[in-house]
């Protein structure tokens, strides 16, 4: 080698070499969004953060520095309760979809229970529709007066007074409990279905009874997934707005989320309390995922093996009709019943609790669809049209968010692929409302807030991690060496993402874009705080009828959001499969 | 600026890659002239296909150069990097990597799209690179419904259809069984031989290197054992590890007790009580009264019924017969000496056998 002096203008061309070789297309692209997603996550929360330590003054026109918002929380007359009804109702409705989930799975992964293949997709059913809505429906089928299964109770079975109440703190528990149990299913049936059989023939051959097995190999088999299942669902329960919005805080039992609504919008405003607050049920949650994703999700033993186990199958005997009852009781208390009373109640111009077939009508959803008439709800007929945009938009610009991150952190080597990966576990860690609130304060100044921008910016911050996963699990299926042959063969990057890597990635893109695209349209708790009047969301104009209208017209709005949802999931399941829900 | 290997049309010079901490490519020079056939050989781990990608540009280096022909492919040097597209290479890999989305003829016409070429000539060239590989009538299958030797065919279609300025492949016959690596070997050689583009190859299979290979490179560690022809690296390894690695070999300690200037001198081996001194060859770096290790090849251990000067008197512990050859093994003292007999004279188990060995193909290399 010769002398390591060199002239002036080699060494500068040397080093424009040098940086030349750093600016590629892939690294610009990839540093370009690493610096959006930090932007867009880490900012919002910076800024609640900072927040929750500014205090209003009592005339609401100036804030100091200090923890009273924090003390506040403590010293509060409602906060502190709401605070415990948080905890009740998550670990309630925990429990029960633990219950639920876990038994469902294991009849349907495991037993000889019939019309396993048929029940399966109901039973995943209400994973998609809006629990917001289950709230409505169960309200309409267990008012004590007007509810349809008290009426049906008095008439048929002649009793006095209510057959049941869910109008209070049970009622959250039981409408969050079975439409979060198919998270728990979706946990479990997978690991169940995968694991080798021969673990458990192996515990049968050395004498162990099939109780015995079921104890000692089965369950600590399936036990991570049991857990993450179960945190998934306390921590989504603890973020729920839209179930005890309707059910307990009209009659006395407000929550954590329906607390950080009534101060981000409306009279009693406070938007730094409403930070602290989101900030305390944030720190819950993030421990919570961090304690998943950290010890729980790396200690699932069974891992897609490609090889096709037939798992072991219990014959159940004449009790497999009891599995059978068992779970069909499961799909019409959490599918058939609540849509059939929506359907029902949408169909009368005044709900009193009982069907009256000379009333029919299908005026309220005239009102509530069809914008041109001047009879419209504007908050109705916006948020069909804003929910179709955004969940359009949304999902498709999440998507190329999440190919692009999921190529970096699969595919490159390059700078900020650790920040990438760590960014993209964030966001589930926060529940929407929170995110929103710190979405709130960071862009009310700025013109973006009341415009679909806003709306469209928490959404994605929000769950460009499941469209990411959809991807991701693809692409550690497909060798790196399809991308390496395509460069060999002289293409850039660009033209390999298009020609090879895509249209490789194309069911996981599509099955990504579906599952957002089904998030997205159902959206409330986001949608709440950020919207104005114009930039409703389809659950928000729910919200708005069932606060300020009648239940026949809210029940019709929500129909219409639930025929979108079930059309979606359709195309999901047809394109998809199962296999892509349990990222 | 000069370096050894200028003249060559493909070179690498004091290359050295990171992985983390490790070094797993250690400052290894090479060159290769035009159209030749190189095997880098190794067992995992020893920076053979380090070496490969980075002549692929498929990861940057850390220190050193590679060139082809006129073309600089990477300097870090000089802040040179040349992305993997623009290094006109075909590329061969262990996976096949023949995209399930497209046909046979579709996934070998790709880098002649990319090259632009226009529709009807790609098809003409496609036509006869299936022709050669012999994957004329599965043109339009989807690649998924070909049988593992078939997609390797159509891998190295797509690796040589745009005639590229050289050809890699990374343990391109790995994932075949037995029979079809075997066949497949030949047919490599063949296409290559037919199509003359200069051509890197990284196995672990020695067997396989040394069937197809011009020239045969032997790594460990990142660096560089020995380099030759097949038949210098099997009768001439320069050191324990490289007899060792290619081929079977008896290996023993031994002393350096004489040497000359024709290259053949002696040693002493001793076992349980017993020392002997043999004639043999001297490989390179070998001095008078260092150690040293005595290296023969199984075929060249001779047993006899009747001792003498410069034999070993141990015992046959047993014989296998193998159909053409019968495998010995014979116990002298607490080593045990593998020995290649003929089926129509053969010690038996528990016979005492003399073995001899001819100073031509006994060898004393470094350990």
């Amino acid at each position: 080698m010769t002398t390591e002096t060199l002239s002036p203008t080699l060494q500068r061309s040397r080093l424009n070499n040098r940086l030349r070789a750093m600016v590629t297309q892939e690294n610009m692209i990839t540093v370009v969004v690493a610096l959006i997603v930090a932007g867009a996550v880490i900012v919002p929360l910076a800024v609640l953060f900072v927040s929750s330590f500014k205090v209003l003054d009592p005339l609401g026109w100036d804030t100091v520095w200090g923890f009273g918002n924090y003390v506040e929380m403590f010293t509060d007359r409602i906060i502190p309760k709401a605070f415990l009804n948080t905890l009740i109702i998550s670990s309630g409705a925990t429990v029960l979809a633990t219950f639920l989930g876990v038994t469902l799975a294991w009849i349907n992964a495991r037993t000889n229970c019939p019309g396993r293949d048929y029940l399966e997709p109901y039973n995943l059913i209400p994973f998609f529709l809006s629990p917001f809505i289950g709230a409505i429906a169960w309200h309409n089928l267990g008012e004590p007066q007007t509810g349809l299964l008290n009426n049906w109770a008095r008439d048929i079975l002649g009793i006095e007074g209510a057959l049941i109440n869910v109008d209070n703190i049970w009622g959250v528990i039981w409408v969050t409990g079975i439409f979060f149990a198919p998270l728990v299913y979706l946990f479990v049936v997978g690991s169940l279905r995968r694991m080798d059989p021969s673990l458990e023939d192996s515990a049968r051959t050395t004498g162990a009874g099939l109780v015995r097995t079921t104890m000692t190999v089965t369950l600590p088999l399936v036990m991570p997934g049991i857990l993450s299942g179960a945190i998934i669902v306390f921590v989504t329960s603890a973020g729920e707005f839209g179930v005890p919005f309707k059910l307990s805080a009209p009659y006395g039992w407000e929550t954590l989320t329906t607390q950080i609504f009534s101060k981000a919008v409306g009279d009693d405003a406070n938007h730094y309390l409403g930070a602290a607050m989101s900030m305390a049920l944030g720190i819950i949650t993030v421990l919570l995922i961090w304690v998943q994703q950290r010890y729980i999700a790396p200690r699932s033993f069974t891992t897609v093996t490609g090889k096709g186990f037939r798992p072991n199958v219990l014959d159940l005997g004449p009790w497999k009709w009891v599995a059978f009852g068992y779970n069909l009781m499961f799909i019409a208390v959490a599918v058939v019943l609540p849509i059939v009373c929506l359907i029902i109640v949408s169909l009368h111009p005044v709900w009193t609790g009982k069907m009256v077939w000379a009333d029919i009508t299908t005026i309220n959803y005239v009102k509530t669809l069809f914008w041109w008439r001047p009879d419209a709800i504007a908050a109705a007929t916006n948020g069909i049209i804003n929910s179709l945009i955004l969940a359009f938009g949304g999902a498709s610009i999440a998507m190329v968010m999440a190919l692009v991150i999921s190529y970096m952190i699969h595919r490159t080597k390059g700078f900020g692929v650790r920040m990438l990966d760590f960014l993209s576990v964030v966001p589930i860690g926060f529940p929407g409302i929170v995110l929103a609130m710190g979405v709130l304060v960071t862009y009310i100044q700025t013109p973006i807030y009341a415009t679909l921008w806003i709306l469209m910016l928490a959404y994605i911050t929000r769950f460009f991690p499941y469209g990411q996963r959809n991807i991701s699990s693809i692409m550690l299926a497909i060798s790196e060496e399809l991308d390496q042959s395509s460069r060999m063969a002289g293409a850039s990057w660009f033209t390999t993402l298009r020609r090879i890597t895509i249209p490789l990635l194309k069911p996981g893109l599509f099955a990504g874009w579906i599952l957002l695209f089904i998030i997205f349209l159902r959206e409330l708790s986001i949608s709440i705080i950020l919207f104005t009047t114009g930039t409703e969301t389809l659950s928000v104009g729910v919200y708005y009828l069932t606060n300020f209208e009648n239940e026949p017209l809210t029940a019709a709005l929500s129909m219409a959001q639930t025929v979108l949802l079930l059309i979606a999931i359709y195309a999901f399941r047809r394109f998809a499969g199962r296999e892509a829900l349990t990222a | 600026m000069t370096s050894e290997y200028e003249d060559a049309y493909l070179e690498v010079e004091n290359l050295v890659k990171y992985f983390g901490d490790d070094k797993a490519v250690d400052g290894i020079s090479f060159g290769i002239p035009k159209g030749a056939f190189l095997t880098l050989l190794g067992p995992s781990g020893c920076g053979k296909t380090t070496t490969l990608m980075s002549i692929a540009g498929l990861h940057s280096i850390d220190g050193g150069r590679i060139r082809v022909g006129k073309t600089v492919f990477t300097s870090p040097k000089e802040g040179l990097f040349l992305p993997p597209e623009k290094r006109d290479i075909g590329m061969v890999f262990q996976s096949y990597a023949i995209w399930p989305h497209m046909t046979v003829a579709q996934n070998v016409a790709y880098p002649l799209e990319i090259r632009e070429w226009q529709r009807s000539d790609i098809d003409d060239r496609v036509a006869e690179v299936l022709k050669l590989v012999g994957l004329t009538d599965w043109a339009d299958s989807l690649a998924t419904n070909l049988s593992g030797g078939q997609q390797q065919r159509a891998s190295l279609a797509r690796a040589i259809v745009s005639n590229p300025s050289l050809l890699l492949f990374d343990e391109p016959l790995s994932n075949l069984d037995l029979k079809l690596r075997e066949h497949m070997r030949v047919e490599l050689k063949r296409i290559q031989n037919e199509v003359g583009i200069t051509s890197i190859y990284v196995t672990h299979d020695q067997s396989e290197a040394l069937v197809m290979s011009d020239e045969i490179i032997v790594m460990s560690k990142g660096k560089i054992e020995q380099r030759g022809g097949p038949l210098e690296i099997y009768s001439s390894p320069v050191n324990e590890y490289v007899s060792n690695f290619i081929g079977v070999a008896n290996l023993m300690q031994a002393k350096v007790v004489e040497v000359s200037e024709t290259g053949i001198g002696k040693v002493e081996v001793s076992q349980g009580g017993q020392a002997v001194k043999l004639m043999c060859r001297l490989g390179p770096g070998i001095e008078a009264g260092k150690d040293a290790v005595l290296s023969v090849r199984p075929e060249n251990v001779h047993a006899e019924r009747e001792g003498g000067e410069g034999m070993l008197a141990g015992e046959c512990t047993h014989a296998i017969f193998l159909g053409s050859y019968v495998d010995c093994r014979v116990k002298w003292g607490d080593f045990e000496w593998k020995v290649i007999t003929h089926p129509r004279n053969h010690p038996r188990t528990g016979e005492k056998v003399y073995l001899r060995f001819d100073a031509e193909h006994t060898l004393a290399v470094q350990p």
